[in-house]
């Protein structure tokens, strides 16, 4: 082994200066014994004064950024599942839709009766009577003559016009509206009559 | 949670990216000293120590922080981003006053020493003359002194940190320690240092 070999296979410091050619070349030894003085000199430096360390200053400043980022970031992949849920869910919407225009439909003989009756009843349109009285349901009607009855003028909003099958544009249903409710002698509404 | 104590880098990293506080903490206590004192080394002042340390830790924790533990260790990572901070730094504030002496084919010394400056490096002008030596050192010799001698991290590592080829922070750091040679026995021995100028007439 000649001189550059053997710096080109034993150039660290970490050797203690053993080694064969070391012997044989007083110049490599006299090199080498620089180097090893050398290194003793880095490891006093090293040591020498006090311990270097970043101030606790900046562990404070980056652990405030640890939290911040783990509250908003580290969070960041259950996220990423919302598209995901999003697709799937109009995905289900899209086939249940499909599903319902597609499945067949009874005839309209083979319906239950007590149904269409149902529906024919919402449908019908509220009928007043003479003084413009609109029967509430499920009460007893318009009072006949000799019933005991009460007026009570209110203001209702017009959006309760709805509830009786009227027609309410929805840009006016929060007006207020007068309205005549008719009361039986129980107490109980009967029918109503809107002052519009 | 708590931490195994043998716990190597790349696992406190899966855990401190995954949100574990306190991994994150044990790798910042593992690491910065080392990282503080090569940016102080290559940096020269404190206030860009400070910075260069909590900018380091502070890439980590981006979510693309782009460590690829196929490439290296972590600790090369850090002591990586760490010397770009730094050098962003110096080339800010043209800091950096080290004597540039950047060619590669720089051929070290001979080391015939009259009067052996190594002998007394372990005492406390010898250790300031080699800090200071150190620090007149040109940048590409200066950071691999700082990384391998001082800072002690395998060559592996260093060449990590300095986007170079093992081979070359060998030769790199060979040639280091031979100015440093160099410098210390200049210092121990300015009339023979005189005596390398070259003479010159004078013709007034």
């Amino acid at each position: 082994m000649n001189c550059q070999d053997f710096w080109n296979s034993f150039p660290e410091l970490a050797g203690r200066g053993e080694h064969p050619h070391l012997a044989e070349c007083t110049a490599c030894e006299s090199r080498m014994a620089h180097y090893l003085a050398l290194k003793q000199g880095f490891r006093a430096l090293s040591a020498a004064g006090p311990r270097l360390e970043a101030p606790p200053r900046v562990e404070q400043r980056l652990l405030s950024a640890f939290r911040r980022q783990t509250g908003a970031d580290f969070r960041r992949p259950s996220r990423r599942w919302v598209p995901l849920v999003t697709w799937a869910a109009a995905l289900a919407a899209m086939v249940a839709l499909a599903i319902f225009l597609v499945r067949p439909r009874a005839p309209e003989a083979e319906r239950p009766p007590l149904r269409r009756s149902v529906e024919m009843a919402m449908l019908q349109v509220p009928q007043a009577d003479a003084e413009g009285f609109i029967p509430l349901p499920n009460s007893a009607g318009v009072a006949a003559d000799g019933d005991e009855i009460n007026l009570v003028r209110v203001e209702v909003p017009r959006s309760s016009m709805i509830a009786l099958g009227l027609d309410v544009s929805a840009d006016r249903a929060a007006e207020l509206v007068e309205a005549d409710v008719m009361l039986g002698s129980n107490g109980i509404a009967r029918a109503v009559r809107f002052l519009e | 949670m708590t931490l195994a104590p043998g716990e190597t880098d790349d696992e406190l990293l899966l855990r401190t990216q995954s949100g574990d506080e306190e991994a994150f903490l044990t790798l910042y206590r593992r690491r910065q000293a080392g990282l503080f004192r090569f940016a102080l080394h290559m940096g020269g002042s404190r206030p860009v120590a400070e910075d260069v340390t909590q900018e380091v830790f502070l890439a980590l924790l981006r979510e693309d922080c782009g460590f690829d533990p196929s490439r290296g260790t972590l600790s090369g990572y850090l002591f990586g981003i760490a010397r770009k901070l730094v050098l962003r730094h110096l080339e800010r504030g043209r800091s950096d006053v080290a004597l540039e002496t950047e060619a590669d084919d720089y051929a070290p010394p001979e080391l015939a020493v009259v009067d052996d400056p190594l002998l007394d490096l372990t005492r406390r002008e010898g250790i300031d003359a080699l800090r200071r030596a150190v620090q007149a050192l040109p940048r590409r010799y200066r950071e691999v002194v700082v990384l391998c001698d001082l800072e002690e991290i395998d060559y592996a590592d260093a060449a990590v940190a300095l986007g170079c080829p093992i081979g070359t922070v060998r030769s790199r750091l060979h040639r280091a320690r031979g100015l440093l040679l160099d410098k210390l026995n200049q210092e121990r021995n300015p009339r023979q240092a005189m005596g390398t100028l070259k003479p010159v007439r004078c013709l007034l």
